[in-house]
């Protein structure tokens, strides 16, 4: 009979198995105690028969004072098996060995008795009266045999190693335990996973910059071509700074050329700015150039441009950018520079004009006005001669006009747009390229006239000079009505310039008013447009003078329209204050003759009509006020023989001279007030 | 005395004395667009421009010889524009290596009554067309694309019909003569338009 075979039906009811990745547990009940076979006691008493069924009351564990019974709580599956192992008597069980062996040796016996009885036997098992013996018997040996294989395996300890039976606490913990070596274990595997990622990360960024530094020719290549025009010559590669295709006629060829920069060591460390990419550009185009703009005078006393006083800082290199594209940026603006000039200079000598234009080196001299001399020149300094240069621009004052640099580069662009547009297509299409102009001239058959009228009309000198001009002249302007309002304090002169001005015109709104008195005295308002050669004042009722350049002219005309606010301000006053104009003269044909245009006279006569005013005033003399008394009021005048009558008296007398300076009164229409107010009685 | 001879060869010599450098060819009008978009990239950068010119060719026929042409165009388009009167030599032969057709060209400008003074001249008109296209610039190149549609009844221009399925491009340079850098230009940029259009060197007698 095979041990091993009834073994392994057995070991399912007798152990668990538990299985896991790595492990494999065998957990067993242990026999306490495994007593030799006795032979003696082998035919003794029968099997004991153990009953593991529970019972369906639970045991009452304490009956507290007040009858509360607690109970016991129920056993769970695997503590009742382990309570139910402890319980087996093994000393008991050796009966029901000797019984199988016992059996056995019957069976043997019996089967060698009834060889031919076993099989219908089988089939009517009630009927054989000794049928429960028989499986007693048989069962008691298949117990004997696995207890048998179960001590050999045991003994051998190369199939199963026994652990005594451990209690419920840690059968509950195995698994935690597992549980958290299974976690940690995860983890582990997690980290692990992690830590490569971060090291792949950081390998690569290391990796990218080392490429950023070691930026290849061809990146670099790709990223000057999407700026600058490039073109492949032969095994050079030639850019194009010119603004050519822009639509300048500039002869400069303004060609740069892309160089591989090779000459560095791979081995060495890198510079930062280490750029594998060099443009070589001409060295007419190197270092930086700007166009100067500046207007000189000649003599001391002409006004003050007001022209800012900046140092010119070299432009400091945006971060980010490379070094060949400033470089370039600088090439190409000292280009610009240099066609500016160019055009200038050809214009300066073809230009007829009554005092010539001067060319002189990087210089053109011109004088817009007398005594003025507007100056444009081309600075250039390359890298080398930097130094020297830097060092006496600082002494010296800088008088940059910068608006004018700033509109030459703009109407040099202007005229590369015009040179690009005034190409325009011909109509019908076969005919061939060439202005419009002439074209029209035959078939239309202009003269000469009309066709030097289709030509664009100034030339970029012309341009700038009136753009000077102007200038000039706005600046003076408002220098001249600035001294005269600070020098003179009554009448008030305010000057509103308007923000929005063209390159050529520009105007400012002027009034005079007195103090205290701007609502009434609103007589004199005056529009200057300022053009390029001359002033037009717009007068409040229309009128248009027109002023020359002359600064002095314009300050006289504000000092006789001062002279007349005041007598318009008696004027306005005398409606106020309730008195009659009698006269009213804004030029006087009585008088001294003033230098500066005209005195202006007026005459009110009091609300009664006893006293009357006289005013004149002149924007030089100054003003003069005169006050008629009533005849009664002159006690010096001689009795006259004709005049006996008492309503005579009524008659105005002699005039009387108003010590003027002497008055009370913060101005001189305040100054009038007062004086009326005293004239006019009290009701 | 006797008056001068009127001679059938034009003015030489001075500013007149321009020869006009010639490619030709042509495209169907599916790929039309193509050639444009093409175009637009390669010319100057101005706005495409199209046109519409009405074209009348005008003979006068001598004794003997061949007749004299003469090309009077005006603009659809921009009817007060002036017309424009072309004379054409013959082109130029031998010089095999140069790649392009030239021929002498004679370009004036004229009023309105153009048709009259020609006709006065005893000029006949021989046939007209109508050609509408786009035409581009790059320096001194000038390149035309137009359809050329028969005048159904002389002298409306409003009822035309296509005289092919295909546009014809032109090529063309205005040159002193003996300025043969220029048909190497020419060369280089008809190479460039060389997959939608194929430009060549086209003897108009050999069609004939």
């Amino acid at each position: 009979m095979s041990g091993e075979n009834t073994f392994s039906q057995h070991c399912s009811w007798n152990s668990v198995f538990l299985c896991f990745d790595l492990f494999f547990i065998v957990r067993m009940f242990v026999f306490q105690r495994l007593q030799p076979v006795n032979r003696s006691r082998m035919s003794g008493s029968p099997a004991v028969r153990v009953s593991i069924e529970s019972s369906c009351e639970r045991q009452v564990q304490e009956v507290s004072l007040d009858g509360v019974e607690t109970y016991v709580p129920p056993l769970s599956m695997s503590q009742n098996l382990a309570k139910l192992a402890q319980r087996i008597d093994f000393g008991q069980g050796s009966d029901s060995d000797e019984e199988d062996l016992n059996g056995e040796s019957r069976e043997s016996e019996w089967s060698k008795q009834n060889p031919d009885e076993e099989g219908p036997v089988k089939f009517q098992p009630c009927l054989w009266p000794w049928d429960s013996v028989r499986n007693n018997l048989r069962s008691a040996l298949t117990e004997m045999c696995v207890l048998h294989d179960v001590l050999s395996i045991v003994k051998e300890k190369k199939y199963m190693a026994l652990d005594p039976v451990s209690q419920d606490p840690t059968v509950a913990k195995a698994p935690q335990v597992f549980q958290l070596i299974s976690k940690k274990k995860s983890l582990a595997t997690a980290a692990q996973v992690l830590l490569k990622g971060a090291e792949k990360l950081s390998k690569s960024v290391a990796e990218s910059q080392e490429q950023r530094r070691q930026r290849d020719f061809n990146a670099e290549l790709l990223h000057l071509r999407s700026q600058w025009k490039l073109r492949k010559v032969g095994d050079k590669i030639l850019g194009d700074l010119s603004y050519r295709s822009a639509g300048s006629l500039f002869t400069h060829h303004g060609t740069f050329e892309v160089i591989k920069n090779t000459d560095i060591d791979l081995d060495k460390k890198i510079p930062d700015d280490y750029c594998p990419l060099n443009v070589q550009i001409p060295s007419d185009l190197e270092g930086s150039a700007y166009i100067k703009v500046s207007i000189q005078k000649q003599a001391p006393d002409i006004g003050d441009l007001g022209t800012v006083n900046l140092f010119r800082r070299q432009p400091k290199a945006r971060p980010g950018a490379q070094a060949w594209h400033s470089k370039l940026e600088a090439a190409q603006n000292v280009l610009l520079c240099k066609e500016i000039f160019a055009q200038l200079s050809r214009e300066a000598v073809q230009i007829k004009s009554h005092i010539p234009h001067i060319v002189v080196k990087n210089q053109i001299i011109s004088q817009p006005f007398p005594g003025l001399q507007l100056s444009i020149s081309l600075c250039h300094s390359s890298v080398e001669k930097k130094n020297q240069r830097t060092s006496p621009d600082k002494t010296k004052p800088d008088d940059h006009l910068y608006v004018l640099e700033h509109n030459l580069h703009q109407l040099i662009r202007e005229f590369h747009k015009q040179t690009l547009s005034s190409s325009v297509m011909p109509h019908p299409a076969s005919v061939p390229f060439g202005p419009k102009r002439l074209r029209l001239a035959g078939p239309m058959a202009y003269d000469k006239a009309e066709i030097s009228s289709l030509q664009p009309s100034d030339g970029l000198l012309e341009k700038i000079i009136k753009q000077a001009k102007h200038i000039f002249l706005r600046s003076r302007t408002a220098r001249t009505i600035d001294c005269l309002a600070s020098r003179i304090e009554d009448p008030q002169i305010q000057a509103h310039w308007s923000n929005i001005n063209d390159v050529y015109e520009s105007s400012v709104k002027v009034l005079i008013t007195s103090q205290g008195y701007e609502q009434i005295c609103k007589s004199i308002q005056l529009q200057l447009n300022i053009g390029v050669e001359q002033i037009r004042v717009v007068h409040r009722d229309g009128r248009v003078i027109t002023l020359s350049h002359q600064e002095q002219e314009l300050q006289d005309f504000l000092l006789s329209q001062m002279s007349q606010h005041q007598v318009h301000a008696v004027q306005q006053l005398a409606k106020v204050m309730g008195w009659h104009v009698l006269s009213f003269s804004n030029h006087v044909g009585l008088g001294a003759i003033e230098s500066i245009g005209n005195a202006s006279a007026i005459t009110v006569a009091s609300p009664n009509g006893e006293y009357a005013i006289s005013v004149r005033n002149g924007p030089e003399s100054g003003c003069k006020v005169l006050v008629q008394f009533p005849r009664c009021q002159a006690k010096d005048l001689p009795k006259s023989d004709v005049l006996q009558d008492g309503k005579w008296s009524h008659l105005r007398g002699p005039y009387k001279e108003v010590h003027w300076s002497r008055m009370e009164g913060r101005n001189f229409v305040y100054k009038m007030e007062l004086l009326m107010a005293a004239l006019t009685p009290c009701p | 005395m006797e008056a001068p001879p009127v001679t059938v060869m034009p003015v030489t010599g001075g500013t007149i004395n321009m020869m006009e450098y010639l490619l030709q060819g042509s495209v169907l009008d599916q790929s039309l667009d193509s050639l444009l978009h093409r175009l637009r990239g390669l010319c100057d950068n101005m706005e495409p421009e199209s046109f519409a010119d009405h074209e009348l060719v005008y003979l006068l026929k001598g004794q003997q010889g061949n007749p004299f042409i003469l090309r009077a165009r005006r603009s659809l388009a921009h009817p007060t524009a002036p017309w424009h009167l072309r004379y054409l030599g013959q082109p130029e032969v031998g010089d095999k290596s140069r790649h392009a057709l030239v021929r002498n060209c004679v370009d004036v400008s004229a009023s309105h009554s153009l048709p009259d003074f020609l006709n006065e001249m005893g000029f006949r008109m021989d046939h007209e067309f109508v050609a509408k296209g786009h035409i581009f610039r790059k320096g001194v190149l000038k390149v035309v694309v137009s359809k050329l549609s028969r005048v159904l009844v002389p002298g409306n221009t409003d009822n035309t019909e296509p005289l092919s399925l295909s546009y014809l491009v032109e090529l063309s340079v205005l040159a002193p003569a003996g300025q043969d850098t220029v048909s190497e230009d020419m060369r280089s940029f008809a190479e460039q338009l060389k997959p939608l259009v194929h430009l060549e060197k086209i003897d108009p007698k050999r069609l004939m």
